[in-house]
């Protein structure tokens, strides 16, 4: 039926519509509903690749002292800024100690301190969160006042600031973590329980006359879990950001423990920059392949559990 | 609008207040005799402890802590910030002596994230599901996950180690002064400083856009006859720009904190590097004065945002 | 059907398929129908049986992933027919006739103005690129438009923004805008379906204004059947994408000859027939567009169905402009005629 004179000229997007047309055609009749989630599974592969990488460098630094051949700490006066070779694989560092072992082991107090502090806050923030936003009154007004003043600080600088003050230490950067991050997490939560509260099913269960606590977090709170996890992944990977900054200041985690911030401390130095790459420039890609890791797997969660995010 | 900026105001001086009376706590409760970082550091060595048990007097440290915090804020408001530990020098004269080339590093940074991402946003969103929509946004996504210093150190070994086009550091030579001799020295730090917000941007415009034109107005201007860049530009884009101006305005702390340590990676002479080294000596007086005016660039900012959205957007502007 | 020349657009076998999530929905699947100058054409049917698409089709303003895949849509201009469906999406051409030629309006006036700018730049904004008026004749004519379509005060309004607007006084900016360059059609989907029931008759009565002073065509997308019969000169009834039934309005109003169309009209209240009248809603619910039935599309839900509904029904002429779309129309036109 088609008019010979009037013809579009063929796009590939043409192409792609007659492959789904004939699709549909040689379906036509049978119910098919698998090719929806497929696609979807597949659209989400950057969320798939993110979380094997995240899996591989947790477990590798879970089980450092399995596959690491030598020890973190201890100085090798003979051989002393090595380039990668078979017995060093990263090479070794001014001391003399092997990179690859500082690496692994690093990886365990950075993931520590990113995940720890961003549990740790997600749990106050949901905590206090969950609560007064249902609940609401002074104690949802005073919350939400300590939550700007947390929130009007540029965080590295307040996070200085109670460096500062408390000292350096690993426990202390995670409570200075939590203490500077629970305001995102809290303030997300609590807008999410202020729509919930709206919702039908919440009006009903309050006329049942169950207490507030009850429906706040048993009926509610799973309801607003999706946004959550997003925030988890999202903070973990800045707590990670932020500890390897601070640590490359050499503000953050003592030095004396190796972590990835740590170890990159050392490139302050222009010589090391320079000359020894090996030293700075694996942890640097480890650090920014966790990071990335971890956000692919939140981009993954949102969209997964953002229903407005179709097709 | 007058009346707009007024409101706006009074609702951050509480704000201020209980964030300098903060301050001031955490300048009494920290290691340190109050009288030492209130008096230039050579007359407090010099002083016997009778004379300075008469200055304490005199200063009100005697006084009950609320009159205490308000000869500190009087003062604060005329420009006395009282004095650094180290070296003694006063912090309005370190603001004074720093302020500049840590303002010339984010005024550079927020110009160049800003361009940079609101036009690859666009262009990402423009061609949806394209090639170059899903490189950019992998690339979006490296520069949010790679630390903004490591970004630094691979700047400096290839364009100032290796290629030798740019300066490793610093803000100038002593001698050259000019602007034009300057502004080699601002190119990397500015560049690296603004990858990070750059990216969250671009991601932020590019979904901004999406949502501004699936917008049904949209569809009204293609059906008024309106060529392409007409309804994404005049129609899309400036309808996305609003939310876009709003992140950038709750980015910028995060330029603030960022510029804290790429200040210290290209050693760049600003308040940051200073804060750095005041937190490291646990120079306390300095180290919350810098947090004070922190947030109060912040708030600052915040502000300017909101002025900026109501000019912006008629909504704003006459719907209140 | 005969081409009279007081046709302002022909469609014919339209078939526009709309492929979202990888899947194919046959949104349009063959449909016909004229829209005569200065006559207004209504088109009913439940929601989601393709009534926007064929608007989109017309205007060429369909989602990226979907393709008008057969059929012609003919705009019957003063130079001479076009060839709709064969110009480019969003080129010269099809533009000069957006807006110009064809105009259109939408069922939310609240969202289709854009808010950042005032009533009177978008509409200053289509006489720009259509007409050759000067800047200060374009404030002039924003200011006369908005003065004709009812809006007090257009001096003053044509300066503000859409959301200082009622809802009402929107869509009339809307029409506002899509009649400043003096269509020759004017599409309105469903233009009134977000205002309240007094605003709706004034919009109407405004439209229908429109179209005896300045001999408009209006296609108009509605599934109120109390405003077919206030306002249509010919009716296409629609469902699943196909048109099940057409005519001029006395005769499928009064002798409907389809199922659906009887079903459409039983399930609707008649003023002053009093309360004891009986409604009845038409039984199911519309197929999933992704499994369309292959024969008949209302066999599902029709009370008439024999084993021929599983076949497609061809399209009949009942009389010289009365068409229907089912294998059972003999027997309703004997009923009909009774
Ligand atoms: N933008 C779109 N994207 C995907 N599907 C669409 C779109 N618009 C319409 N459709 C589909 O096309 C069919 C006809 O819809 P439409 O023409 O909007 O119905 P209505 O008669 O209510 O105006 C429906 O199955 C609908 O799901
Ligand atoms: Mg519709």
């Amino acid at each position: 039926m088609t008019d010979a004179t009037v013809t579009r000229p063929r796009t590939r997007r043409d192409a792609q519509f007659d492959r789904i047309r004939d699709r549909e055609a040689k379906l036509a009749g049978t119910t098919q509903r698998k090719g929806r989630f497929l696609s979807k599974f597949l659209n989400n592969r950057l969320a798939v690749i993110g979380f094997a990488i995240f899996a591989v460098i947790c477990l590798m630094s879970l089980f450092a002292p399995l596959i690491a051949q030598h020890d973190p700490m201890s100085p090798n006066l003979r051989a002393i800024a090595k380039p990668p070779s078979a017995e060093h694989w990263f090479g070794t560092d001014k001391t003399g100690r092997d990179i690859f072992a500082r690496v692994l082991y690093g990886g365990r107090v950075s993931i520590l301190v990113g995940l720890g502090s961003a549990l740790l806050s997600a749990l106050i923030g949901v905590i206090i969160g969950v609560y007064s936003g249902y609940v609401g009154g002074w104690l949802d007004w005073i919350a939400m006042r300590i939550s700007e003043i947390f929130m009007s600080f540029p965080q590295i600088i307040l996070v200085l600031l109670l460096v500062a003050i408390l000292g350096q230490s690993l426990v202390n950067l995670i409570v200075i973590f939590t203490l500077t991050g629970w305001g995102g997490i809290y303030r997300m939560a609590r807008a999410r329980m202020l729509s919930i509260r709206e919702e039908e099913y919440v009006q009903a269960l309050r006329s049942f006359g169950l207490g507030p606590a009850r429906i706040a977090y048993k009926h509610m709170l799973p309801n607003a879990l999706g946004p959550i996890m997003v925030n988890i992944t999202l903070s973990t990977a800045a707590f990670i950001l932020q500890e390897a900054g601070l640590s490359f200041l050499g503000l953050g985690v003592p030095l004396s423990i190796p972590t990835w911030g740590n170890i990159l401390n050392a490139a302050q130095d222009l010589r090391v920059l320079e000359q020894n790459w090996w030293i700075w420039l694996p942890v640097g890609a480890t650090i920014s392949l966790f990071v990335l890791s971890v956000n692919f797997i939140g981009d993954g969660l949102r969209d997964a559990t953002d229903p407005s995010q179709q097709g | 609008m007058l009346t707009y900026i007024a409101r706006r105001l009074l609702t951050l001086i509480p704000m201020v207040i209980v964030i300098s009376f903060l301050i001031y706590l955490g300048l009494e409760l920290t290691p340190g005799d109050a009288v030492s970082h209130m008096i230039p550091p050579d007359a407090y060595g010099s002083m016997d402890e009778d004379r300075l048990q008469e200055l304490r007097e005199s200063l009100g440290l005697g006084k009950p802590f609320l009159v205490r915090y308000w000869i500190w804020i009087s003062g604060v408001l005329q420009g006395d910030f009282g004095y650094s530990l180290a070296g003694g020098v006063p912090i309005s004269k370190i603001f004074l002596d720093r302020l500049p080339a840590t303002l010339e590093l984010s005024i550079a940074a927020l110009l160049i994230s800003t361009v940079l991402g609101s036009i690859l946003g666009t262009i990402s969103a423009l061609t949806r599901g394209s090639l170059t929509d899903q490189s950019l946004t992998v690339v979006g996504m490296l520069g949010v996950s790679i630390p903004e210093f490591f970004f630094g150190l691979v700047a400096i070994l290839i364009f100032a180690l290796n290629l030798e086009w740019l300066p490793v550091g610093g803000r100038t030579l002593p001698g050259y002064d000019s602007f034009w001799d300057r502004l080699p020295h601002l190119v990397m730090p500015a560049m690296v400083l603004s990858i990070m917000m750059t990216a969250g941007v671009m991601r932020y415009a590019r979904s901004s856009m999406l949502d501004a034109l699936s917008r049904d107005f949209i569809r009204t201007a293609r059906s008024k006859g309106m060529p392409e860049w007409r309804v994404n530009i005049l129609h899309g884009f400036r309808v996305a720009l609003t939310p876009v101006i709003v992140l950038i305005g709750f980015r910028l702390p995060v330029l603030i904190g960022g510029s804290v340590i790429i200040e210290q990676v290209f050693q760049w002479p600003g308040i940051g590097k200073e804060f750095v080294s005041a937190v490291r000596s646990q120079d306390y007086p300095l180290v919350m004065m810098v947090a004070l005016f922190s947030v109060l660039a912040v708030l600052v900012a915040s502000l300017i945002v909101d002025l900026l959205t109501a000019i912006i957007d008629p909504r704003v502007r006459l719907g209140d | 059907m005969e081409m009279g020349n007081d046709v302002a657009l022909s469609v014919r076998n339209l078939k526009t398929y709309i492929y979202t999530n990888n899947r194919c929905n046959r949104a349009l699947d063959g449909v016909s129908f004229e829209i005569r100058q200065g006559k207004t054409l209504c088109i009913v049917g439940e929601s989601g049986c393709g009534k926007s698409v064929t608007a989109a089709s017309i205007m060429q303003l369909l989602p990226t992933l979907s393709r008008i895949e057969d059929g012609e849509i003919t705009y019957h201009g003063p130079d001479g027919p076009v060839r709709i469906d064969a110009l480019e999406r969003d080129g010269a051409k099809m533009r000069a006739i957006r807006g110009k030629e064809i105009a259109m309006i939408f069922q939310d006036p609240m969202t289709a103005l854009n808010p950042v700018y005032s009533i009177g730049f978008q509409i200053k904004e289509m006489l720009r690129y259509h007409t050759s008026l000067g800047r200060k004749d374009r404030h002039s004519k924003a200011i006369d438009l908005l003065r004709s379509m009812g809006i007090p005060l257009p001096e003053r309004r044509v300066d503000e923004y859409p959301h200082l607007y009622s809802g009402g006084m929107r869509q009339r900016a809307m029409i506002a805008i899509a009649m400043s360059c003096n269509p020759r059609i004017l599409i309105a989907d469903e233009p009134t379906t977000a205002l309240d029931v007094t605003i709706q008759a004034q919009i109407f009565e405004l439209m229908d204004t429109l179209k005896r002073e300045n001999g408009t065509a209006i296609m108009l997308i509605t599934h109120d059947m109390g405003v077919v019969a206030e306002l249509a000169d010919d009716v296409a009834v629609m469902y699943m994408g196909n048109i099940v039934e057409a005519g001029p309005v006395g005769k499928v109003l009064r002798k409907p000859v389809h199922p659906y169309t009887r079903a459409l009209l039983d399930s609707i209240p008649v003023l002053g027939r009093g309360k004891d009248q009986e409604i009845k809603a038409i039984p199911g619910q519309t197929p999933d567009p992704y499994n369309r039935p292959t024969g008949c599309q209302f066999a599902d839900r029709c009370a008439y169905r024999v084993s021929a509904c599983d076949e497609m029904p061809p399209e009949t002429m009942v009389a010289d402009d009365h068409r229907v779309m089912c294998w059972r129309y003999q027997e309703f036109m004997a009923d009909a005629a009774e």
